[in-house]
C-alpha cells in the first residue's frame, strides 16, 4: 500500500518521448560540461562561451588559489618554519622617512591579478599603527601572521581603497598584509607604518 | 585574535561569523597563509554584482547536494502528471527561497549539523509517506503539499547557513543572492529533468510497484544514515 495509486500506462510518457528526452539530456550534459563546467572549474574555455558568461574568471581564480594553497602547504607544511622561510625569501624594502608621525612609507603597484606580501618583524605584545590608501582601483587584503606553527588572521577585506588602525601582536614573528589586485586596472597602494618593529619584509 | 582599535563592530561581526564557521565546519587541513581554495575562495576574492557566476554556484550547490536530490526524488516518486510535478516542485522551491533569502539577509546562523540532520529526517519522512506508513500506523494521510512546503523551508535554512559561510561581499549582496537562488531553481529543474526520465522508464516496468517498496525502504535507510552522520558530526564538533 502506498500513498498514491498505481500509475496507468496511458498516463505515462511513451518510450519515444523518453528516448527523445534522454537524447536532449545527453546533449545538454555535454554542452554544460564544455561551455560551463570547464571554464568555471578549470579555467579552460574551448568554446569562448565561458568568457562571455564571466565564468572563465572564476575558474582562473580557483586554479590560482589552489596553486597558492598547495605552495603554502609545501612551504609552511607542518614543520613550523614559516617565518624563518619568509626571512630567507623576503627582501628588505628600502624605507623612507615620511611625515613625523610615520616611520615608514611604502608604495607599490599591482597589475590586475598580481599579489604581494608586506610584513613587519615584531616581538610578542608589540603594537603597529598603519594607514593605507589605494589609487587607480580597489584592492583585496588579508592582515595576518604566522610563525612557528602559530597563525592568526586579523582582518580581511576586498574591494577597498583605504584603511587605518592598529594591532597588537599575539606572538613574535612577521605580521602584515597579503595584497591582491582583483580590479580591472593597475592599483598603486601607499602604506604608512609606525610602531615597535625591527624590519619590514616584502615577498612577492 | 589580536585586538584592533578600529572597526571593532565589524570585527565583532566577523568574529561571530568565524565562531559560527568553527561550530559548523569539519576542520580541514590548516593552511598557514589562510588561503581558502574552491568556491568559497573565489567568492571571498570578488565584490560587486556577478549574476551568472552566482547562478552557476547555486546550480552547482543544488546538483551536488545529495540531500536535496533525495528529497526531490521522494517528492516526485509517485507523481507523473506534469501539472502535479510542477505544483509540488514549486511548493518546494517557494519554501527554500523564502528561508534562504531571509536567512542570509538577517544572518540566521543555525548550526549546519542540526539543520542537515532535520533535512535527513525529511528524507525519512517522505519515504515513509510514499510507503503509506502514516495511513497504516495512524489511519490518516498527512497533507503532502504542506509537507513539501515545510521541507522547502528547512532546506532553505540549510542553504542560508552554507551561504553565510561563503562570506559574500556586502557590495552586490542582494543581486548575487537572488542570482544564487535562481541558480538553485535551475539546478532543481536540471535534476528533475533527469529524475523524470529515469522514473519514466522505471514506471513503465511491470515490476515498478513492487520495486517501489524496496526503493523507498532504501530511501528511509539513506535518510537515517544522513541524520546519523549529522548528529555524530554535531557531537564531535562540540
Amino acid at each position: 500500500m502506498y500513498n498514491a495509486p498505481k500509475p496507468k500506462l496511458e498516463d505515462l510518457p511513451t518510450k519515444a518521448q523518453l528516448r527523445r528526452s534522454s537524447i536532449i539530456a545527453g546533449i545538454g550534459a555535454v554542452a554544460i560540461a564544455v561551455m560551463v563546467y570547464m571554464p568555471a572549474e578549470l579555467g579552460q574555455d574551448p568554446t569562448g562561451v565561458g568568457s562571455l558568461l564571466g565564468l572563465t574568471e572564476m575558474g582562473e581564480i580557483k586554479r590560482q588559489l589552489a596553486e597558492e594553497a598547495a605552495a603554502d602547504e609545501a612551504l609552511h607544511g607542518t614543520d613550523g618554519s614559516s617565518w624563518l622561510m619568509d626571512d630567507l625569501l623576503g627582501l628588505f624594502v628600502s624605507t623612507a622617512q615620511a611625515q613625523e608621525a610615520w616611520t615608514d612609507e611604502l608604495t607599490f603597484t599591482l597589475a590586475p591579478g598580481d599579489s604581494t606580501e608586506i610584513k613587519a618583524t615584531m616581538e610578542q605584545g608589540a603594537t603597529l599603527f598603519y594607514a593605507w590608501t589605494s589609487n587607480g582601483g580597489r584592492v583585496n587584503f588579508d592582515l595576518h601572521a604566522h610563525a612557528n606553527g602559530q597563525d592568526v588572521t586579523c582582518e580581511k577585506g576586498r574591494g577597498q581603497t583605504e584603511g587605518a588602525g592598529s594591532f597588537e601582536t599575539p606572538f613574535a614573528g612577521d605580521h602584515g598584509w597579503f595584497w591582491r589586485n582583483r580590479d580591472a586596472e593597475a592599483v598603486t597602494v601607499t602604506l604608512q607604518l609606525r610602531g615597535d618593529y625591527s624590519a619590514i619584509v616584502r615577498s612577492e | 585574535m589580536f585586538p584592533i582599535t578600529q572597526g571593532g563592530k565589524r570585527m565583532a561581526m566577523r568574529l561571530s561569523l568565524a565562531v559560527l564557521t568553527l561550530l559548523v565546519l569539519v576542520p580541514g587541513p590548516l593552511l598557514a597563509h589562510d588561503v581558502t581554495p574552491g568556491d568559497a575562495g573565489y567568492i571571498q576574492e570578488i565584490w560587486g554584482v556577478h549574476i551568472i557566476p552566482f547562478i552557476y554556484l547555486g546550480t552547482k550547490h543544488m546538483i551536488t547536494g545529495y540531500d536535496h536530490i533525495l528529497v526531490l526524488l521522494g517528492v516526485v516518486f509517485f507523481l507523473y502528471h506534469m501539472r502535479e510535478v510542477a505544483l509540488y516542485v514549486s511548493l518546494f522551491a517557494l519554501g527554500h527561497s523564502v528561508t534562504m533569502l531571509l536567512g542570509v539577509w538577517y544572518g540566521w546562523g543555525i548550526n549546519a549539523y542540526v539543520i542537515d540532520a532535520i533535512i535527513g529526517l525529511s528524507v525519512v519522512y517522505k519515504a515513509l509517506d510514499n510507503l503509506g506508513a502514516f495511513q497504516k500506523w495512524f489511519g490518516v494521510q498527512p497533507n503532502t503539499k504542506a509537507a513539501t512546503l515545510i521541507f522547502g523551508l528547512f532546506h532553505g535554512t540549510g542553504l542560508a547557513s552554507k551561504i553565510l559561510e561563503y562570506e559574500i561581499a556586502e557590495d552586490g549582496l542582494l543581486a548575487n543572492l537572488l542570482a544564487f537562488n535562481v541558480g538553485v531553481e535551475v539546478g532543481q529543474l536540471l535534476a528533475l529533468f533527469v529524475i523524470l526520465i529515469v522514473m519514466g522508464y522505471w514506471r513503465r516496468n511491470p515490476g515498478f510497484m513492487r520495486q517501489a517498496t524496496y526503493a523507498n525502504l532504501i530511501m528511509v535507510f539513506l535518510g537515517v544514515l544522513l541524520t546519523y552522520q549529522q548528529v555524530a558530526g554535531y557531537f564531535a564538533s562540540t
